[in-house]
């Protein structure tokens, strides 16, 4: 019985080998049919997740989309309303997908005194204190006209692009923020700063009008030492990822008011869905028709396969046994098929990534797997029409019946 | 030898052959025509969706709102912090509003989906300012508070003759409104005039609260609110609340009114001091981004015929004299960048299911002509040139790429608007130029891959064929 089993087994694996070998052409065309729907699958799949994850980090080009203000926001008191600076270590920038970006900002006006030896003049201005080292990242969008800013700079000064061409517009030997009669939110801090570099950026919002100084500096020269007028975070993530953001920031904060700025914040969810559900509407009609593609292209194949049914009946072999020597060939042919379009899709994938991204798509291991499996069921139930097979009478194969 | 046919009777006897391989064995037939159809379907849909879809995707960008500002040139340097500005009142310049139709006649006028015009006056409220129905007038503490007036929808005559339809509600998308939004004019009121019978006289006009202003100071829909401009107390005004906004932005704190009212409300008879526009672009590349001053005649004109923002921002300044059109570069860079990707994704997608439909297209096509070894031995045999035989298989496989290329396109079609609607809510128009890509690639891809097996199948000797060998 033992031997009799092994040798059946033998005996079934030499006639799959036969059934694989006996066409070089046939065995060729049905590897690439797999092999391509295998490929495309895993590029595909891998560059669908690539691809979800890394436009949201896109949309952070927008710039911040969550604001910490304070919460007593009544306007007669608004200028004065500040946050305490050490509100900056309760939040926490770890959000799901990667790290949080914040940024504190100081807000008040002062003025900006054009000296020159005949006449100086005087603007009034916004002034914002910051982290300028940061500026990039939280407003990526900026256009920076005349130089980055220098941090080495002792006093460095940012001027909004209005801002600048109205001082441009005048002569001055040296420029100098001094309080004057319009400053607002002073808490009383008198000395005065002189500009030691300039540099200039464009960006079409209020900021365009702003002067900008190192926080740290604005503190102490609006005498509001340690204290904030605003944090501007930009959140990584997903609609829901920024919103579960926000209801964990408000819990840490329950003195400060966390609000998302809109504008982005639903603009960039209302874009995202759309996205995401193209690329899935699109990834899954590839992956299904080119499923039923290979199917057809296979069933042609194994509709030739009559005259080696017959055969096998002729001499005996039983119509399950048959049909499992042709099913084991297709899980073959699929499992072949599969892991040599998945190796290919690897390199699809890095390179659709660095197409669409410039940066190579990070290969999902899983990806591979599911590709392989997907096309070893793509070869088997494309092997289902084979079930006609067992109808099929010997006597009439052999008499070249059709 | 390898004479093509030339007489009447040999071609006749061609199409004969052609039209026998169809109706012989017409499973095999069906079953090949069926995976060219499945895979050009693939490719059609994918065609048609992102050729369609490049533009659509720019529109819903335009849900991030305005991505240019147009301030006045001579304008002194607001003094805004969160929202509010703190220039003296006299402070600045205006815009006419009249201007604005000319918007609309610049050379990119049909990618201007929208504009708005602002004005802000910060008012307060005076003694006894809240009427809400049913309860006795109510006072609000003395405090100041930002009016603006803007268009909610406004017609807009355009000097061809139409109007455009436009404002707040197009150039803001994310603006939300609880109730109704202001309407321009002031609805028409029936006043009772004693004994004389009726009259019918412009009512209040109409605002919107900010969220936060009205939770504060608990306004309603249906309330009747009086301000009064900061700067000239006696020139009061009430309104009737008609709806509750939240922005997220500044706007939740202040009042909003038709643009008409607040100029009244602050001495400016059709001024305004800002205007927000949406404008439908292409993403600044590095051509873009060049200067137009710096630029050769040749290159102005290039640059001036593409929508790139910053061509827009120049077309609208030459109709506005007098002011600045600075872009949002907050919304229109990322807008920029995101699109550029998301569109090179689509055609990488779209690749990808082309390669994928082609060479499984190919397959079963190179299938079919495998098959066939012993129709081609016997072909050979009866004293077919090699020629003659390619040619057959070519005509075959190329009737077989018009068929299952034409089925596949419609059904392509199908596909793409159910995803077209789906997704963007409006299906993609068939397109001519999909088609014949189609078909096209179709008969492309058929020949390609019949073509090594066809090679082949001209060397066989019939002998060993024919003996099944």
């Amino acid at each position: 019985m033992g031997a009799q089993g092994t040798q059946n087994r033998q005996m079934f694996w030499r006639i799959v080998r036969r059934l694989l070998t006996a066409n070089r052409g046939r065995l060729f065309v049905i590897l690439l049919a797999l092999g391509a729907g295998a490929a495309v699958t895993s590029a595909l799949l891998n560059l669908q997740v690539d691809a979800k994850r890394r436009l949201t980090t896109e949309f952070r080009r927008f710039g911040a989309n969550v604001l910490v203000t304070p919460s007593d926001v009544s306007r007669a008191s608004a200028v004065l309303n500040t946050l305490p600076a050490s509100i900056m270590d309760r939040i926490s920038l770890e959000s799901k997908s990667s790290r949080a970006t914040a940024d504190p900002f100081l807000y008040f006006t002062s003025v900006l005194n054009l000296k020159t030896a005949q006449s100086p003049s005087q603007i009034p201005v916004v002034v914002v204190g910051t982290n300028l080292s940061k500026l990039d990242q939280i407003s990526p969008s900026w256009q920076w006209k005349r130089m980055m800013p220098q941090l080495e700079a002792e006093r460095p000064c940012i001027l909004g692009v209005r801002l600048s061409s109205q001082i441009l517009k005048r002569k001055w030997d040296a420029i100098l923020l001094a309080p004057g009669a319009q400053s607002k939110n002073l808490g009383g801090g008198s000395n005065s700063y002189e500009c030691t570099e300039l540099s200039e950026f464009s960006s079409g919002g209020p900021e365009d009008d702003q002067f900008f100084m190192p926080l740290a500096d604005a503190q102490r020269y609006s005498g509001m030492e340690e204290r904030i007028s605003v944090v501007q975070l930009s959140v990584p993530g997903t609609a829901r990822e920024v919103d579960e953001y926000i209801a964990a920031l408000r819990q840490r904060l329950p003195d400060a008011e966390v609000r998302p700025i809109r504008q982005f914040t639903e603009g960039e969810s209302k874009i995202y869905s759309r996205i995401s559900g193209l690329l899935t509407a699109t990834v899954v009609i590839v992956l299904l028709l080119t499923g039923l593609c290979v199917m057809a292209a296979m069933t042609n194949v194994a509709m030739e396969r009559r005259n080696d049914v017959g055969l096998m009946k002729a001499i005996g072999g039983a119509t399950r046994r048959v049909l499992r020597l042709f099913l084991a060939e297709a899980a073959l042919l699929g499992f072949a098929g599969g892991m040599m379009g998945a190796a290919a899709g690897i390199f699809l994938s890095i390179w659709l990534g660095k197409q669409v991204f410039g940066v190579a798509a990070q290969p999902r291991l899983i990806v591979y797997p599911v590709a392989v499996a997907l096309t070893m069921i793509v070869a088997i139930l494309s092997a289902y029409p084979l079930r006609r097979l067992a109808g099929v009478r010997p006597a009439s194969v052999f008499r070249g019946e059709a | 030898m390898n004479r093509a046919p030339t007489s009447a009777t040999t071609e006749l006897m061609f199409l004969r052959l052609v039209a026998d391989s169809f109706t012989r064995r017409p499973r095999r037939k069906v079953l090949t025509t069926a995976a060219l159809a499945l895979g050009m379907a693939v490719v059609t849909a994918a065609l048609s969706v992102s050729l369609d879809v490049g533009d659509r995707l720019a529109s819903e960008f335009r849900s991030l709102g305005a991505n240019l500002v147009v301030t006045p040139a001579a304008d002194s340097l607001p003094l805004e912090i969160g929202g509010v500005d703190y220039r003296p009142v006299n402070a600045g310049a205006y815009l006419p509003e009249s201007d604005l139709p000319k918007i609309k006649t610049v050379f990119w006028h049909n990618n201007i989906i929208a504009f708005a015009p602002v004005l802000e006056v910060s008012a307060k409220f005076p003694i006894e300012t809240v009427f809400a129905p049913g309860a006795p007038p109510r006072t609000i503490p003395e405090m100041p508070i930002v009016v603006i007036g803007t268009w909610a929808a406004h017609p807009v005559p355009l000097p061809d003759g139409g109007t455009f339809t436009t404002g707040i509600t197009k150039t803001n998308p994310w603006f939300r409104v609880d109730g109704k939004w202001f309407s321009d004019q002031r609805p028409i009121e029936r006043f009772n005039v004693g004994s004389m019978g009726h009259t019918y006289l412009p009512g209040n006009p109409e605002c919107v609260a900010g969220e936060k202003l009205a939770a504060r100071r608990s306004l309603h829909i249906g309330d009747q609110v009086v301000v009064a401009p900061a700067a000239d107390v006696q020139n009061m005004q009430s309104c009737d609340v008609t709806g509750i906004l939240s922005t997220g932005g500044a706007e939740d704190d202040a009042l909003l009114m038709s643009l008409s009212e607040v100029q009244r409300l602050a001495g400016k008879p059709g001024q305004y001091r800002k205007l927000y526009l949406s404008a439908l672009t292409k993403p600044e590349d590095a051509f873009g981004r060049r200067d137009p001053t710096t630029m050769k005649p040749a290159e102005v004109e290039r640059w001036m015929c593409t929508p790139y923002i910053s061509s827009i921002a120049a077309s609208i300044k030459e109709v506005l004299p007098g002011t600045d059109v600075r872009v949002i570069r907050r919304v229109a860079e990322g807008e920029g960048t995101i699109l550029t990707r998301v569109r090179a994704l689509l055609w990488m997608v779209t690749l990808a299911a082309l390669l994928a439909a082609a060479l499984a297209v190919g397959a079963s096509s190179a299938a079919s002509v495998i098959e066939r070894r012993t129709e081609i031995g016997l072909m050979k045999a009866l004293g077919a040139g090699s020629g003659t035989v390619g040619f057959l298989l070519a005509a075959e496989q190329l009737l077989l790429a018009f068929v299952g290329g034409g089925i596949g396109y419609s059904l392509g079609i199908v596909l793409a608007r159910l995803v077209g609607q789906r997704i963007f809510g409006v299906a993609p128009a068939p397109s001519m130029l999909v088609l014949v890509a189609v078909l096209v690639l179709a008969a492309g891809v058929t020949l390609l891959g019949s073509a090594i097996p066809m090679r082949r199948a001209s060397r066989y000797e019939p002998a060993p064929i024919m003996r099944g060998e």
